[in-house]
C-alpha cells in the first residue's frame, strides 16, 4: 500500500476535506483511551515529552481542557523508560526521529479510520504555512469547537493563542521563513549553509550539543512559539513547550510539513549524512534506540537509515514545491560579488569548515528583560586580525572568513517567545526559546546547559569590510523578545561570543 | 561552536597520550607506590607501633604520589569533553593556560579527597592487614551508592558545563570554578569506586581498569531524574559492542558485494 500525504488547506481545511474529518475522529478515539495505553493520544504526545509528574502549569495537571488531559494510569516505569521522553532536538536525529514518530501515530490512527470504515490508505495531511492564499492561517477544522454532527471536536484545544497571543492563530513572514531549503549541506556549513546545517550538528559519544539545525530552527521551532502563542507564565500554548506540544493536535501536521521540507530537500539533490552514526542511530552511540509502540502491541526499533528516504517507506507528498525557495546554486559566487571581486570566477561553491575559532565576547552574562538587552561583543585583536586578513589575502582559492554569532547557555523556564537577534543595529535573525525550559533541568538530556543560538553574521562583517570599517573593536548586540518577559521570570545568558570559521 | 577537527583531535591525543603515560607508570609500579607495605610488626594487628611502622614503610608522599597517578590515568579521559568546552570558548592562545588550569584545579580536589582516602586505606589495613575484608566493605558501600539518587544527583551535576568568561582574570576564576566543580561531583560519584582497588590485597591493577571503564561510561551517561535504580551504566560498553558489530556487519557485506 502507498500512502499520501495531502495538503490540509485541501477544501478550504475543514471538515470538507475528508483527511480532515477521519484525523479528528481518530483523534477523538485515541483521546479517549488511557493514558497507560500505548495507543492512547496521551501516550503518543508523552513519547515527544511530558511534564505529568509536575506541579502547577506546564505539569500535565493543570492544563485547562480541552482536552482533558489524565495523569493516570501511569505504565509500568520500565515502559515509560523505553519509550517517553524521546524527542531529539539540538540534534542531527531530529529529522529522521520525528518522521518514525509520525509513521507511528499514521499506524494507529489508519487501524481506527480502517475500523470506522475510513480510506484505508489514509495518511496525515500537512499544514503547508508557507503555501499561497491564506494558508498560514491554521486550517478552520482545528478552531471550530464542534464536528458535523455536533459532536465536540477532538482538533480544538484550548490553549492555543497564536503569534498576537489573541487566539488568532497564524504563521506570522518574518520571522518564520524557508530559507533553510536554500541549505546544501545536512551537518556542517558552506557559502548556502549557516552552521550547523539544514539537518543539525552531529550527536557525539556523549551528551551535550544545544544548537538547533537550520530546518529546526527555522521554521519548526518559531511556528512551535507562533501557534502556541503566550498570555503569562502560567498559561502558554501547548505548541509552545516541547513537554505540552504534541497533545495538541496541530503539532502532527506542522510536523509532517517539516518532513515534507526534508523530503523536498532530499528531492532537490542533497544528501543525508553518509556516517555510520547517523545512519544507525544513538544505538551505535551507546544511547537508547528510537522506539514506537504499534498496533498489535509490537515495537518498532528503528534508525535513520531506516527512514532514509520516504520510497523506502511506501510514502509520498502531494507537493513537493509549493511554498518552498529554490536552491541557492551560487551563493558564494554572489558574496563575491558583493565584495566586488567580480574577478573571481574560480570558485568551490561547496567550500566550508571543519570548525570554528572564539574571535570574541561579552564580558559578562546577561539576563534578558522586559522589552530586551544590549550588549557589547568586543573583538579581540588576534583573531580579528585574521578575519582582516582573510579579506586582504582572498583570491580564487582563498575565501574570506565566515562570521558566526553565539548566544550561549540560554536558561529559563518560559519557552513562549522569540527573539530578534541585531547586531549594530542590523537584523541578522530570529531564534526561538521552544525547548528551553527542558533543556536548562539539570536531569534533562542536555544537563542543564540551556540552548545556545548560532547565527550566521558574515553579511555584516562583508558590509563593515565594505565600507572600510573593519577595524572595530566591539560590534553592538540587541537581543529583542516578542513577547514582553514578565518581570519574575529568569531568563539568563551566558555569553555573547563570536567566531571566525576559515572556508576551505 | 565546535573547534576545528584538527584542533580535536590534538586534544585527543595529547589527553589519551597522558593517559597512557599514567598507565605504563602504574603497571610498572616503582617503588610499590601504588600498594601497602607490610612487615612482622604491622601484620601484628593494630596498635601504635604497628601503625608507625606502617606510616614508616609505607611514606606519605609515596601514597599520594600513586593516587595521583592513579587519578590521571583513570579519570583525565573523563575530562576531554570538559577541555574541548573550555577550548571552544577560549581565545586560541588561551585554550593551553585555561585548559591546564581546569585540569589542575579538578585534580586538587582529588588529591585532597586523596588525603583522606590514604588514611582510610592505611587504617583498614592495620585492622585487616592483606585480607579481602576491607574490599568486602568497600565494596558493598560501592554497591548501595552505585544505586543510589544521591550518586545519580552527582552524575546529573558533571554534566553542567557552564559559560565561562573569555577576558582576563575572570575566565581564569570561572574555569577554576568549573575545575573545582566538576572535581568535587566526580568525587561525590567515583569516592568509592576509587577506594575499591586500593583496598584489595591483589589484583588492584585488574580492578582499576575495569573500576576505568565503569566510571568513565557512567559519566558518559545521560542524566537522569535521580531515584533508586538497578542499572548498569556501561556505555562505554554499549559504544563498543554496537561499533564492532555494525563495522563487522559492514565488512561482511562489502566482501558479499564483491
Amino acid at each position: 500500500m502507498n500512502y499520501t500525504r495531502n495538503n490540509a488547506w485541501n477544501n478550504g481545511g475543514s471538515f470538507n476535506n475528508p483527511d480532515l474529518l477521519w484525523y479528528a475522529k481518530a483523534v477523538g478515539v485515541m483521546q479517549s483511551r488511557k493514558l497507560n495505553d500505548p495507543g492512547s493520544w496521551w501516550f503518543f504526545a508523552a513519547i515527544h515529552g511530558e511534564y505529568i509528574g509536575q506541579t502547577g502549569f506546564p505539569g500535565w495537571g493543570s492544563i485547562p481542557g480541552p482536552p482533558a488531559v489524565p495523569t493516570t494510569p501511569l505504565p509500568a516505569q520500565s515502559v515509560q523508560d523505553m519509550f517517553w521522553n524521546q524527542c531529539q532536538h539540538q540534534s542531527w536525529f531530529f529529522a529522521p526521529w520525528h518522521r518514525g514518530y509520525l509513521i507511528a501515530l499514521e499506524a494507529f490512527l489508519r487501524q481506527i479510520i480502517i475500523g470506522l470504515n475510513g480510506p484505508a490508505n489514509w495518511a496525515l495531511p500537512y499544514w503547508n504555512y508557507f503555501g499561497p492564499n491564506g494558508e498560514n492561517k491554521i486550517p478552520p477544522a482545528f478552531t471550530v469547537t464542534t464536528l458535523p454532527d455536533g459532536s465536540p471536536n477532538p482538533l480544538y484545544v484550548k490553549l492555543r493563542y497564536g503569534p498576537q497571543n489573541n487566539g488568532n492563530v497564524y504563521i506570522a513572514m518574518p520571522p518564520v521563513n524557508a530559507a533553510c531549503m536554500t541549505n546544501t549541506v545536512y551537518t556542517g556549513s558552506n557559502a548556502a549553509t549557516p552552521r550547523p546545517g539544514f539537518g543539525g550538528p552531529a550527536t557525539g559519544f556523549s551528551h551535550g550539543g544545544s544548537t538547533s539545525g537550520n530546518l529546526e530552527n527555522n521554521p519548526h521551532n518559531l511556528v512551535h512559539v507562533q501557534v502556541g502563542g503566550f498570555i503569562s507564565n502560567s498559561n502558554y500554548g501547548l505548541m509552545s513547550d516541547p513537554g505540552i506540544a504534541a497533545l495538541d493536535p496541530i503539532f502532527y501536521l506542522h510536523h509532517c510539513n517539516i518532513d515534507r521540507m526534508w523530503a523536498a530537500w532530499n528531492a532537490r539533490g542533497n544528501s543525508n549524512p553518509a556516517q555510520a552514526n547517523w545512519l544507525n542511530g544513538p544505538q551505535a552511540i551507546g544511547q537508547r534506540a528510537f522506539a514506537m509502540p504499534m498496533p498489535g502491541g509490537t515495537t518498532w526499533t528503528y534508525a535513520p537509515k531506516d527512514v532514509n528516504s520516504l520510497t523506502q517507506l511506501n510514502y509520498s507528498y502531494a507537493n513537493l514545491q509549493e511554498g518552498l525557495p529554490q536552491q541557492q546554486v551560487n551563493a558564494l559566487h554572489q558574496r563575491m560579488i558583493k565584495l566586488d571581486r567580480k574577478d573571481m570566477d574560480i570558485m568551490n561553491e561547496q567550500a566550508g569548515g571543519s570548525g570554528g575559532e572564539l574571535i570574541g565576547a561579552n564580558k559578562e552574562s546577561l539576563r534578558l528583560t522586559g522589552k530586551g538587552t544590549t550588549t557589547s561583543v568586543i573583538c579581540e585583536s588576534a583573531g580579528w586580525k585574521k578575519v582582516n586578513e582573510s579579506f586582504m589575502k582572498s583570491s580564487a582559492n582563498a575565501i574570506p572568513d565566515q562570521v558566526y554569532l553565539q548566544i550561549e547557555n540560554v536558561k529559563g523556564n518560559l519557552d513562549a517567545n522569540i527573539l530578534e537577534v541585531k547586531v549594530n543595529e542590523k537584523h541578522v535573525g530570529y531564534v526561538s526559546l521552544f525547548g528551553m525550559r527542558k533543556s536548562s533541568d539539570p536531569t534533562g538530556h542536555h544537563g542543564g546547559a540551556g540552548l545556545t543560538f548560532l547565527l550566521e553574521i558574515t553579511d555584516v562583517v562583508d558590509d563593515l569590510h565594505m565600507k572600510n570599517q573593519l577595524n572595530v573593536e566591539n560590534l553592538q548586540v540587541s537581543i529583542v523578545p516578542a513577547n514582553e518577559i514578565p518581570s519574575d521570570e529568569q531568563i539568563t545568558v551566558g555569553r555573547v561570543s563570536l567566531y571566525r570559521e576559515a572556508v576551505q | 561552536m565546535k573547534l576545528t577537527n584538527f584542533s580535536e583531535r590534538t586534544i585527543h591525543v595529547i589527553v589519551l597520550s597522558i593517559t597512557l603515560i599514567a598507565w605504563i607508570v602504574l603497571l610498572y609500579n616503582p617503588g610499590n607506590i601504588m600498594g601497602v607495605e607490610h612487615c612482622h610488626v604491622s601484620m601484628a594487628g593494630p596498635s601504635v607501633n604497628s601503625w608507625e611502622m606502617l606510616l614508616a614503610m609505607n611514606p606519605l608522599e609515596s601514597l599520594l604520589l600513586g593516587w595521583f597517578l592513579m587519578v590521571v590515568a583513570m579519570m583525565l579521559p573523563k575530562l576531554i569533553g570538559a577541555i574541548v568546552h573550555i577550548c571552544e570558548r577560549s581565545f586560541t592562545h588561551k585554550r593551553v593556560l585555561h585548559a591546564s588550569v581546569f585540569v589542575l584545579c579538578y585534580c586538587a580536589v582529588w588529591m585532597l579527597t586523596g588525603v583522606v582516602s590514604t588514611f582510610i586505606i592505611l587504617g583498614l589495613n592495620l585492622l585487616w592487614p592483606m585480607s579481602y575484608v576491607p574490599a568486602a566493605l568497600v565494596g558493598g558501600i560501592a554497591l548501595v551508592w552505585q544505586f543510589s539518587p544521591w550518586k545519580q544527583r552527582m552524575l546529573n551535576n558533571g554534566h553542567d558545563h557552564p559559560a565561562i568568561a573569555a577576558f582576563g582574570g575572570k575566565a581564569i576564576l570561572d574555569i577554576a570554578r568549573f575545575g573545582i566543580l566538576h572535581g568535587v561531583w566526580c568525587v561525590g560519584a567515583g569516592w568509592v569506586l576509587m577506594l575499591f582497588p586500593m583496598v584489595l590485597p591483589e589484583g588492584h591493577n585488574v580492578a582499576m581498569l575495569l573500576m576505568t571503564v565503569l566510571m568513565i561510561s557512567e559519566h558518559m551517561e545521560n542524566p537522569e531524574v535521580p531515584r533508586w535504580r538497578f542499572v548498569a551504566r556501561l556505555k562505554l560498553v554499549r559504544i563498543a559492542r554496537y561499533q564492532l558489530v555494525f563495522w563487522w556487519k559492514s565488512i561482511y557485506f562489502k566482501s558479499m558485494a564483491k
